[in-house]
């Protein structure tokens, strides 16, 4: 034992000797020997004294090398470390055992009881983390959904999680629609002057895609539901309807809301300040899981496709900002001719829209097919709109010499624009056309379930009359002129989020009119997330610059609150108007007879006990809104100031560590250009000199213990 | 099982739950797994056996990692650093990536891992065989020049705090502890 220790002594003092030599010839700051005994290394380094030496040293006594690491270690690392459990050292079983030794600690025999405990928590954990992680293997889709991000990356997988998103938002809406309006409607009935539900008559298929006839009479629109037995004062199909209706709104409301703010929360506000994006990406990027070498190569591909695009985005960012003035002019000038063009373009489609929103509503008698046609024209007006225009958009902004970001997201503010307005305009239109109408509410739900018809017809034929035969051109002629004229297919994502967008809101806006638009919403989502997938995997090349995931998934989330905003307002506009023009209430539907939503609330208010009416008339009133108003504000302005605080601090804190750092690199230099000087001078070079010289404490103990 | 449990012994074993993150059943099944990789000869010799580190490398939890090799060199105790492991450095290796090891233990192997020349900090030569390693090392998947240049400043830009050139432990955890899901990725498990 005695003479292990001492041949280990000798040679940790020989290796250090060379080292510290070498590295006063080099000024290396990091290889200087002081730099390692600094206190602030030490601590963030026990690897280097505590794993090193007791682990090579192993069948060595634990004695001398204790001492050394005592010496190594400051004050405040050895307190830090002495309070962990001993399995929380980063250090090799060994060192572990050394460790515990030091502590004086006996050879705890773990008790059965012990042992019981301790495994039992950790089971616990791991049975909740394989509940998680099968409950996550019910998830649908995550096969294709890693399989398309392997691929394609993050920005594709986005796309297909928002739509998976989407299709559990509408069967979320669909259990609510069972829950508030069918059910009771099923149970209790309705009211006995409502004519049966019978097909036959002058019924005919075509009315399934028109919406009329049969279906007109049918569940899926506003006009069926009439007030049944269910009739008491608070509890009746009116106000269940209304309520159904609110709640599918409110609940996306909050679930839109927590998901962009979520997302706004990691891409803005980290973003900008202190952003650890790149970090991420290098430190988190590999997936230590992964076993399947398929997975990894794919695994490689996307971070590789993930970092070039940052690259890319940022030397554009850095030639954008050498641009000179005269070049900014002229920029300038062209963007604004093109936003001219834009607009000019986005009128044309504004006016396209309403000629042919006003040759739908003429009543003359055609053959079948061409009335089809002409009762379809605005759907595929504003299908084609959509579909040509966002084309133009894309080749317009690819001169304005934006980064590929900015130009995706122009084009996409700009497509926004168009889809939602057109959506918009032609609401407007089907409101002062059928006004007048008897049970108008009926023809305003079959235009939205027209539009969400024909929505998924043209998703269905732009993926198997166009992308298909096109890959297949490509394929069977890859050097044909058509092939090259047409090109690959790339998935744009952006677009496609817009058309799950527009057709999301075309449900939120025709829910009131239409019941059934959620259940409908569904079924056409599940298929166009099998086609898409079809159209992804089969007939597109991956991108060669990807769109980021995070920051896209914001967008998309944020497109779905406009949607959200503009079907709350549609509905809004439809309940005032009820109120201003109070005539053409109660053709049809659950407010017959002269109802409006506000009389049926009104009776069922009055009928609520006097303190609880009291209540409901005090939150209601201004005396309420006004101290809730400023509340929210004080706690608004405490969490901004808050945030602007830490955020000095952050900063201050981040320049003092910038000092601290330069100040230590300072005094290294100094220290060694010191030493090197005295290595100079004849007679002092000799090694073990200089070692006591530059360590006095570090040595001191090993010394006095084995002399 | 019952054979390899008489051969850890009590005492061993209870100590071994203590010194690591692992249960009794995973240490019973490493113990399984390691001797499955030791040769006929070798398995009658005691623990301090080594086996070599092409033999760990042929375990299907590590084959397809980029930094496997790495991983045996920061967990072995060898002398001759030839990143081979005993049964207790195999321990060690699995207790850092179990689930229940802390973020703290983490993201200290994980930098040590990233480590390549063992320096203690993350210099432009270790980040710049980490992005290699991550992208695939081969001529076409491997970033240009410039644009390796361009991620390492931009990487220090982040995450050098004190702005010395080099990523060091605590710059590294800093940047760690800010992303949710590298516990659930750093992990292997038998």
């Amino acid at each position: 034992m005695e003479k292990h220790k001492a041949v280990n002594f000798v040679r940790l003092l020989s290796d250090e000797s060379v080292q510290s030599s070498l590295s006063s010839d080099s000024c290396e700051y990091y290889q200087t020997e002081i730099f390692d005994q600094l206190p602030s290394i030490q601590a963030s380094r026990p690897n280097q004294s505590s794993h090193v030496e007791p682990c090579e040293t192993s069948q060595g006594g634990p004695e001398p090398k204790e001492q050394l690491s005592h010496g190594h270690l400051s004050r405040g690392s050895k307190d830090k470390t002495s309070l962990q459990p001993l399995r929380n050292l980063p250090v090799c079983m060994q060192g572990k055992r050394t460790a515990r030794d030091r502590r004086n600690m006996q050879i705890s025999n773990i008790g059965f009881w012990e042992s019981w405990r301790r495994s039992q928590s950790i089971s616990r954990r791991r049975v909740s983390a394989h509940i998680s992680e099968s409950l996550s293997g019910l998830v649908p889709w995550r096969h294709t959904l890693h399989t398309i991000e392997g691929r394609f990356g993050v920005g594709v997988k986005a796309y297909f999680v928002f739509l998976r998103y989407l299709v559990y938002l509408n069967l979320l809406h669909c259990t609510l629609i069972c829950g508030f309006i069918l059910g009771p409607t099923a149970f209790y009935g309705r009211s006995k002057n409502s004519e049966p539900l019978r097909y036959g008559g002058n019924d005919s298929v075509l009315d399934f895609v028109l919406g009329k006839g049969y279906l007109d009479r049918s569940p899926v629109f506003y006009g069926f539901y009439t007030r049944g037995s269910l009739n008491l004062q608070c509890l009746n199909t009116p106000l269940l309807y209304f309520t159904g209706i609110i709640t599918i709104l409110f609940i996306s409301l909050i679930m839109v809301v927590r998901r962009t703010t979520r997302g706004y929360k990691h891409t803005w506000m980290l973003g900008k300040r202190h952003s650890m994006n790149v970090s991420y990406k290098i430190f988190c990027g590999w997936d230590f899981t992964i076993q399947d070498p398929d997975a990894a190569t794919l695994n490689r591909n996307f971070i590789r496709n993930d970092l070039k695009l940052f690259l890319e985005e940022q030397s554009f960012s850095l030639r954008a900002a050498q641009r000179t003035i005269g070049q900014k002019v002229r920029l300038y000038l062209l963007r604004f001719i093109l936003n001219l063009v834009v607009l000019s373009l986005l009128g044309g489609a504004f006016y396209l829209l309403y000629f042919s929103s006003q040759i739908s509503q003429t009543k003359d008698d055609y053959y079948w097919l061409v009335k089809l046609v002409l009762q379809y024209l605005p759907p595929i007006t504003i299908t084609t709109v959509d579909l040509v225009l966002p084309v133009i958009f894309r080749k317009i902004s690819s001169f304005e010499d934006y980064s590929f970001t900015t130009q995706v997201n122009v084009t996409l503010v700009r497509t926004i624009f168009l889809k939602l307005s057109s959506l918009g305009i032609y609401l407007f239109f089907i409101f002062t056309t059928t006004y007048q109408q008897r049970c108008w509410e009926n023809h305003f739900g079959r235009e939205m379930y027209k539009l969400c018809i024909f929505n998924f017809l043209a998703t269905f034929c732009n993926a198997f009359l166009w992308n298909y035969p096109r890959k297949l051109v490509q394929e069977k002629h890859p050097s044909s002129c058509v092939a090259r004229l047409m090109g690959k297919k790339h998935f744009l994502i952006p677009f496609n989020v817009l058309d799950r967008v527009y057709s999301q809101t075309v449900s939120w806006v025709g829910v009131y009119y239409c019941p059934l638009l959620p259940l409908i919403g569904t079924v056409t989502l599940v298929a166009t997330f099998y086609i898409q997938k079809f159209t992804v995997l089969r007939c597109c090349v991956a991108e060669q610059r990807m769109f980021r995931a995070s920051s896209s998934s914001v967008l998309f989330h944020f497109m779905l609150l406009l949607g959200l905003f503009m079907a709350a307002a549609t509905l809004g506009f439809d309940l005032y108007n009820h109120v201003v023009t109070e005539d053409v209430m109660g053709a049809c539907g659950p407010f017959q007879n002269m109802e409006t939503i506000y009389n049926v609330t009104g009776v069922c208010v009055n009928s609520l006990p006097i303190s609880a009416r009291k209540t409901i008339g005090y939150l209601t009133s201004e005396a309420f809104a006004l101290p809730l108003l400023v509340f929210e504000i004080i706690i608004l302005t405490s969490y901004v100031s808050r945030g602007r605080a830490n955020q000095r601090a952050i900063e201050r804190l981040k320049d003092m560590l910038v000092m601290c750092s330069s100040d230590k690199r300072f005094l290294v230099k100094q220290h060694a250009t010191m030493l090197r000087r005295r290595h100079i001078r004849p007679g002092c070079s000799t090694a073990p000199v200089e070692d006591t010289h530059l360590s006095p404490q570090k040595h001191a103990p090993p010394c006095t213990s084995t002399g | 099982m019952g054979a390899t449990a008489s051969q850890l012994g009590k005492d061993l074993l209870s100590e071994y739950q203590e010194l690591t993150f692992l249960t009794k059943q995973e240490i019973l099944l490493a113990h399984k797994r390691f001797t499955e990789l030791l040769t006929r000869e070798e398995r009658d010799l005691n623990l301090n056996t080594r086996v070599p580190m092409a033999r760990i490398l042929t375990l299907p939890e590590l084959k397809s990692n980029p930094f496997r090799k790495r991983i045996c060199y920061v967990f072995s105790t060898s002398e001759q650093k030839d990143g081979s492991l005993t049964f207790e450095d195999f321990l060690d290796l699995l207790s850092a990536f179990s689930d229940s090891a802390t973020l703290e233990i983490k993201s200290h192997y994980a930098f040590r891992i990233f480590d390549f020349d063992d320096d203690g900090t993350l210099d432009r030569g270790d980040l710049e065989k980490l992005v290699n390693c991550l992208t695939g090392e081969t001529d076409d998947t491997q970033l240009t020049p410039d644009e390796m240049r361009q991620l390492i400043n931009n990487i220090l830009e982040e995450s050098d705090i004190d702005k010395d050139g080099t990523v060091n432990l605590s710059e590294f955890q800093h940047v760690i502890s800010r992303s949710p899901d590298f516990v659930s990725s750093f992990k292997i498990v038998l």
